[in-house]
């Protein structure tokens, strides 16, 4: 039996972690390495020129406090280009991508879901990773985004964030969040980024995310198959989030899959353990 | 016997698991459908559907008052899954609710009547095959996938081959081949040969259809031809060639088995033979009309926030005179065509700075230099844009003499030819840290290549009649009833020393009020001016000078989920020395005042979606030489449109 006194020096041996892992921090970064843009291995990108390679690369994810907002910076592998006249379509001035950026807030069990957004495919979080918000960063304008939300994923309605502002420079999408949406960033946040392509016709249940077939089309990815079994992402944060180019072999092994056995998982990155 | 029974319900039940966990994108048979109904209010006595028709002398479409609605049926399908196909049906837009059973406008007897017993289909909402396409995703090296059948024609750029009006997305028909070089695809390529339109392009916008030079105007055997390959040799350079060329074939009346032939029997008006004629069953053909474009262009990354992008393109044309009836000189000057052989260049290049400081501070450079001559004759006509520049009109330019300003309604933009501009363009753009407030500073400056003195507008170079004045595409007409201005597609006049600057500044900020209140403001200052005739007589007094003011401002805010409302004015004050005339006739100083106040709505609901525009529009146009022009419009337009 640990005595009172025993008690007290471990707990205030644990408090500065306790601290750590629980206070509010300015910023988080997390990498990725470039050139596994490929799903769990094998995915191709559509036929249509507008594809360019590396346009779903991902390649660093900024998430930094500015005081009554938090900006997310998503850099990828090749400039980001509006070929579909997103303006026309109220949109955010750029046509192809679609990042979802999952966060665990308390990395409890229990809380939280552990299935993404429709349109995914067969992917999953684990239980103990399930995510509490999630911040969609794509080039629909917020009607059509809070709609489809609305309609194809009502349950998860309240934990979506939709940024006030959405915007392209250069490789990187920057989306600004309300604070008070999110709350303030934690040094123990679970983070994972999936880069999908926006869908602006989308399957009836899918939230405007581009399929995976097993053979690629003008607009559809391929090497994946033709149920929806195969985990619809494209790149994903992986290992460390550091960069290093094992995790290129973390993120085939974490979203390998079997079509009816096993669904591939998507895993959370926390800051505090990396 | 039970034995055999276990096994098909097992084989049933995972057939039935199968087709449940196939999903929609590989179903073997899919079918969308769209409603849209539009309705149009304006205070004057105009009856129809839009608010401006086919440019062509007449038409049963135009007009600003009317209900009608639209049918849209899309299949597709998939063979396998290396072969898909689709198809797009849509009814007749231009039946009004009104009509009821009535099907066309023509009457026995040629009288007015409520008989119904009405011939023609103008009044009837039929289907029509809009477009079909198969798309074959061979598993060879180095072929993506061929396509017959329709395309909106996106892959080449409006230099070139333009993406069709969305209005026309599925008449674009052809033979596609699209394929790839390297295990990265750096290479990538599409050739295609392009059924070319018989109604656009070409001399008179046609392939010889109502052209005047020709008795049986071939189209059936008028092709475009197109590629473009696009080389990725290192991760930050692409280098793309696009090219096509057209040929619009016509059949060479001497020869005695064509259709019309002077010599029907190869005998002159004496009755002699004519040597060498003689009748084979085959006919020779001519080339009436030969444009050929073509672009090279590159995407340089110059470091992480900095870029270039250049474009420098090539423009020809050969008219063959015996087959094309002059359009300049037998259509008033309106013509898509200039009416000579013409060969020609244009470029670009476009500096950009996306935030290098990380300040919210970006900027983009642009010169451009387009020549005189340059038509891209099938290029982009609309809903496209080659230059940085808000440019006059602000809905982008494009270098073509084929624009296609028509089929809209009013407050949709307006695009204006980029013929023969040459100056450049500076843009800054600042985006503060919250992301509630952006503001675009513009500068441009244009002389043109077009500047000339005495040009041959009689009979060969196009001037589309009316080539004085800002244009007013709020209140525009087609035969220039009201002096709206210049026509967008006019780049030439007969006299002309014409320089002009843009200065632009638009805002939008969003403040914390309620769901978000978003405000937008636009101002924008024309200063143009034009010398005109520079020697001779009267060469001081028909001298243009254009001050134009245009501020906008707009506020709009979400109220409830899927409901944002929006209202905002506009004034526009155009001071205009010399706005049109002639030196005989005279030229007089026009003022223009214009206010223009309107209130918008838009609803979404579970795939239903829903659109209103109301506005007033007061212009008072103080003439110097005419007599003064009021008007005092109101004007709405509603749309509902649902998909499944």
């Amino acid at each position: 039996m640990m005595s009172f006194r025993s008690a007290l020096v471990v707990a205030t041996l644990l408090m500065p972690t306790l601290v750590v892992a629980g206070s509010p921090v300015k910023k988080l970064v997390f990498s990725d390495p470039a050139g596994d843009d490929f799903g769990p291995g094998s995915y191709t990108y559509p036929t249509h020129a507008v594809y360019a390679p590396g346009s779903f690369d991902l390649r660093n994810v900024e998430i930094t406090d500015k005081g009554a907002t938090i900006q997310f910076k998503v850099k990828l592998g090749a400039r980001i280009k509006d070929p579909w006249n997103s303006k026309d379509w109220d949109g955010n001035g750029f046509s192809l991508q679609f990042v979802q950026i999952y966060i665990d807030t308390d990395h409890k069990a229990g809380s939280g879901f552990t299935k993404p957004l429709p349109g995914l495919g067969g992917a999953k979080f684990a239980a103990d990773e399930a995510w509490d918000k999630l911040v969609l960063i794509s080039p629909q304008g917020k009607t059509r985004l809070g709609q489809e939300v609305k309609y194809k994923a009502r349950a998860m309605r309240k934990s979506v964030v939709i940024p006030r502002k959405t915007r392209a420079r250069g490789k990187t999408l920057t989306a600004i969040v309300k604070k008070s949406d999110l709350g303030p960033i934690g040094a123990n946040w679970g983070i994972q980024v999936v880069v999908q392509s926006n869908e602006g016709y989308p399957a009836k249940k899918d939230i405007l995310t581009r399929r995976v077939n097993q053979v690629r089309g003008e607009h559809r990815f391929g090497g994946g198959h033709d149920t929806a079994c195969d985990p619809h992402v494209i790149d994903i944060l992986a290992g460390k989030a550091k960069g290093e180019k094992t995790e290129i072999a973390a993120q085939k092994r974490t979203l390998a899959y079997t079509c009816n056995k096993k669904l591939a998982t998507l895993p959370m990155i926390y800051a505090s353990k990396r | 016997m039970r034995r055999h029974v276990l096994p098909r319900i097992v084989v049933l039940l995972g057939t039935l698991v199968i087709a449940t966990t196939a999903h929609a994108d590989l179903s073997r048979f899919d079918i969308g459908a769209r409603i849209y109904t539009k309705h149009l209010y304006t205070n004057d006595d105009t009856q129809g559907l839009l608010w401006l028709g086919n440019p062509f002398w007449f038409d049963q479409i135009k007009g600003g008052n009317g209900v009608g609605s639209e049918l849209e049926l899309t299949f597709k399908g998939r063979a396998s899954r290396y072969v898909t196909a689709g198809a797009r049906v849509a009814s007749r837009f231009g039946e009004r609710w009104q009509d009821y059973w009535e099907s066309g406008t023509r009457m026995y007897g040629n009288t007015v009547n409520t008989s119904g017993d009405s011939v023609g289909m103008n009044r009837a909402s039929y289907l029509k095959l809009r477009g079909t396409w198969v798309q074959v995703q061979p598993e060879w090296a180095f072929v993506d996938w061929l396509r017959v059948g329709s395309s909106d024609l996106g892959m080449f750029n409006p230099w070139t081959i333009g993406k069709l009006r969305y209005i026309d997305r599925d008449n674009g028909r052809g033979y596609f081949l699209s394929g790839h070089l390297g295990s990265q695809r750096q290479l990538t390529w599409i050739a295609a040969a392009i059924a070319l339109p018989k109604l656009w392009v070409g001399p008179w916008w046609s392939t010889g259809l109502g052209d005047p030079e020709l008795v049986n105007p071939f189209w059936s055997r008028d092709w475009a031809y197109a590629t473009t390959i696009r080389w990725r040799p290192t991760e930050g350079t692409v280098l793309k060639l696009t090219a096509d060329m057209t040929q619009d074939l016509e059949t060479d009346l001497s020869d005695p088995d064509a259709l019309g032939s002077t010599n029907p029997n190869c005998k002159d008006a004496l009755g002699s033979q004519i040597p060498g004629c003689q009748s084979d069953h085959a006919v020779d053909l001519y080339t009436r009309y030969h444009s050929a474009n073509a672009t090279l262009q590159l995407e340089q990354e110059l470091g992480e926030t900095t870029r270039v992008d250049g474009t420098l393109a090539y423009s020809r044309q050969r008219i063959d005179t015996r087959l094309t009836g002059n359009g300049v000189a037998k259509n008033q000057g309106i013509s898509p065509v200039v009416y000579k052989d013409t060969d020609a260049f244009a470029g670009t290049v476009r500096l950009a700075a996306d935030d290098p400081w990380e300040m919210g501070l970006s900027f983009k450079a642009e010169y451009f230099n387009i020549g005189q001559d340059y038509n891209a004759i099938f290029g982009a006509r609309r809903e496209a844009d080659v230059l940085l520049t808000d440019g006059f009109l602000g809905g982008g330019q494009l270098p073509t003499l084929n624009l296609a300003n028509e089929f809209v309604d009013f407050g949709e933009a307006w695009v204006e030819s980029c013929i023969g501009w040459h100056g450049g363009t500076g843009v800054a753009t600042f985006e503060n840290e919250d992301g509630d407030l952006k503001v675009d500073a513009e500068y441009t400056y244009i002389t043109y290549n077009t500047n000339a003195q005495d040009r041959d507008v009689d009979t060969t170079y196009p001037d589309f009649l009316h080539s004085d004045g800002y244009t007013d595409i709020g209140l525009y007409d087609f035969a220039n009833v009201y002096d709206r201005g210049r026509d967008p597609r006019s780049v030439y006049r007969r006299n002309q020393w014409r320089r002009s600057q843009i200065v632009m500044l638009r805002a939008t900020k969003q403040l914390e009020i309620g769901r978000g209140l978003e405000i937008k403001f636009k101002g924008k200052y024309i200063r143009d001016e034009d010398y005109r005739r520079l020697d001779g007589a009267g060469a001081k007094d028909d001298d243009y000078k254009g001050n134009i003011f245009i501020a906008r401002l707009q506020v709009a805010m979400p109220v409830t989920d899927g409901l944002k409302l929006a209202a905002g004015t506009q004034i526009d004050r155009w001071y205009e020395t010399n706005r049109r005339g002639t030196l005989e006739l005279g030229y007089g100083d026009d003022v223009t005042k214009r206010h223009t106040a309107f209130a918008q709505a838009r609803y979404h609901f579970g795939g239903f979606r829903a659109g209103y525009h109301l506005e007033y529009v007061h212009k008072l146009q103080e003439r110097q030489r005419e007599g003064d022009q009021r008007w005092s419009v109101w004007r709405s337009k509603a749309t509902v449109e649902v998909a499944w």
